[in-house]
């Protein structure tokens, strides 16, 4: 059974998010409605503690520590909003609830957006994320890398990349609908099926969003840092991967599970019923709960 | 009592704590797999019953036959060094007893049950108590971990850890995949399936998902309507406010009316657009079988001559 609260949730983000997404909106449009949504996000705990240093080059981004007392382990979390946009707040209540449950800190990157930086500037940010967290010494065993939809994309590409450069792995990564495939080959699977259940996602503008990210380089497509699920995983660490039976993005999550299990990478996917599109960030929904609950519990698995 | 203190990690505290730790893995995993199971216990009580009744059997032949008394040792010997931590440790030994009761409770209780109670409120009550007790292991592994799982190896001493070590069990089994097959078949296999399926089990029938379908059309179809609404009023306030003197103003009027109007007749002709599509659809998709039937009957009356 789906939670009052998530149907109300699904049907404010079909009449919203999705329309604004189906519409010919400019980018600065869509940024501001998105701000306008956020007020209706909480903001972060009074037991999370949030410090900026030491920053990064090119963008902002923010530490979170639980007062409770930190272990090792740290989370770096990308977040998601189609490479072009996103919801601050709300991202930042998601990494400070994982970081609750598993005793963590976070690390949170707002990495450059397109289409004033398309790619590589926002792998390049997340890149320099990845390698400060060594550099400070943290221990790759302890860390796990996150992602939510365009985020989840950015870090299996980190992943993909840390490989490339022979740095250390993390211990795992958890990829939240990660928007994996930006060829344009969906002519079939649950981005046609899924069209009209997808509460908050629309196609309609997929073309204009992969124009937007690659800038000049569109035939970069096809390339397994901006469409991970042409990659070769090996090498990878285990990947658990969490998305919604109704999502145009479900497919992406089992292509990059599958050719992963083939390079002999563990990577679990969890299905969930009638979800919509980033439900972990849903903070009012006892399904977010759940799901955190659930991440909390691979992170344990993988840095015990 | 010897009082001197390790400087550093002893090595055999050192392993004794990376096993603790190691042993949360296992914990951790099987929760996750209670937590699946639990939620699919009144739609598949049957399956879902063997996979939670192992799970359980697994938690109490190891994790409180062995895993918890290790952590008793060791919260004794803290309390004997630190008795700032008094109050939190015997707290937490208490979950541990309290933890086996309710664990043994679950066994029996999903054991002892019929199907038919499973699928019905006797199961949604057993499913909320699998939740609650979910969220007290979760929360009980967070407390250890901050309170005392740092703090062991900075107090206790090379003689403490001795008697700690002393006396030790098994492994915890879910690291050798042959001994989950053989003790615990269910939890094994489910363990083993890399893909979960979270909340609905049975598959919706293709005419109520037919409907569905047109519900979320005409859903999108209003969320579209209001949101151009109200883009066609922002853009009449705008083209109001930037009126300046009669003549602007009544040609702001003539525009905004027209527009408006032309916004009028999309509201009546797109949702009957839409009731005149989704009607012929269903009436089509209610039709199909009658006709598929009545064509394979004529194919067969022709295939017998």
């Amino acid at each position: 059974m789906v939670s009052w609260q998530t149907r109300t949730a699904k049907l404010l983000s079909r009449l919203t998010i999705r329309q604004s997404l189906k519409r010919e909106l400019s980018i600065a449009d869509m940024r501001e409605r998105i701000r306008s949504m956020e007020r209706f996000f909480p903001s972060v705990p009074d037991d999370i503690h949030i410090e900026n240093e030491p920053g990064l080059s090119h963008c902002d981004a923010e530490w979170l520590t639980p007062s409770s007392g930190p272990t090792e382990r740290v989370i770096l979390h990308l977040p998601g909003g189609a490479f072009m946009t996103r919801f601050v707040r709300a991202e930042r209540l998601l990494l400070a609830r994982m970081c609750r449950a598993t005793n963590a800190r976070g690390r949170l990157v707002f990495y450059r957006l397109a289409p004033e930086n398309p790619y590589p500037a926002g792998l390049d940010d997340c890149m320099e994320a990845y390698q400060q967290i060594l550099d400070l010494g943290i221990p790759p065993e302890h860390l796990i890398i996150s992602g939510v939809s365009a985020g989840g994309c950015l870090a299996l590409s980190v992943l993909l990349k840390a490989r490339d450069l022979d740095l250390p792995m993390p211990a795992g990564a958890i990829l939240m609908s990660p928007a994996a495939d930006m060829t344009d080959e969906s002519t079939d699977g649950s981005r046609v099926a899924n069209a009209a259940r997808d509460a908050v996602l629309s196609l309609e503008r997929g073309d204009e969003i992969r124009r937007l990210y690659l800038g000049e380089h569109v035939e970069l497509a096809n390339h397994p840092y901006i469409s991970p699920v042409l990659a070769d995983y090996t090498g990878l660490p285990p990947l658990f991967f969490q998305v919604s039976g109704s999502e145009i993005l479900l497919d992406d999550s089992h292509r990059c599970a599958e050719r992963a299990r083939a390079c002999g990478v563990p990577a679990e996917v969890e299905v969930w019923d009638r979800m919509p599109h980033g439900w972990q960030a849903l903070s009012f929904a006892p399904e977010s709960g759940r799901a955190i609950a659930r991440l909390a519990d691979f992170i344990r698995e993988r840095c015990p | 009592m010897s009082t001197t203190q390790s400087s550093k990690p002893s090595n055999p505290g050192h392993a004794f704590m990376r096993a603790l730790r190691q042993d949360h893995v296992g914990l951790s995993r099987v929760m996750r797999e209670i937590d699946t199971q639990a939620h699919r216990l009144t739609e598949d009580p049957e399956g879902a019953r063997a996979i939670l009744v192992d799970a359980f059997r697994y938690l109490l032949r190891y994790h409180h036959a062995y895993h918890h008394p290790r952590e008793d040792r060791l919260f004794a010997h803290i309390r004997a060094r630190d008795d700032e931590l008094e109050q939190t440790l015997q707290k937490l030994s208490h979950e541990h007893e309290s933890g086996e009761q309710e664990t043994e409770r679950l066994a029996d209780d999903l054991t002892h049950a019929s199907s038919e109670d499973l699928a019905g409120e006797y199961g949604a009550a057993l499913v909320n108590r699998i939740n609650d007790y979910l969220r007290h292991t979760r929360t009980h592994m967070r407390h250890e971990e901050t309170v005392f799982y740092s703090r062991a190896e900075r107090v206790l001493t090379d003689e403490d850890w001795l008697a700690i070590t002393a006396d030790d069990g098994p492994d915890d089994p879910i690291t050798d995949i042959r001994t989950m097959r053989a003790s615990y078949p269910a939890l094994a296999r489910s363990l083993d399936d890399p893909t979960s399926h979270l909340g609905l089990n049975r598959p919706e029938r293709s005419s109520s998902n037919e409907l569905r379908l047109q519900v979320l059309a005409l859903t999108d179809l209003y969320g579209g309507l209001m949101y151009e609404a109200i883009d066609l009023t922002r853009t009449n306030f705008r083209r109001l406010k930037s009126a300046r003197g009669p003549v602007s103003l009544v040609r702001a009027a003539g525009t905004i009316y027209a527009d408006n109007l032309r916004f009028a007749g999309q509201c009546v002709t797109r949702p009957s657009r839409w009731a005149v599509n989704t009607g012929a659809g269903l009436i089509v998709g209610w039709l199909k079988p009658y006709m598929n039937d009545q064509q394979d009957r004529t194919g067969e009356q022709f295939g017998g001559e």
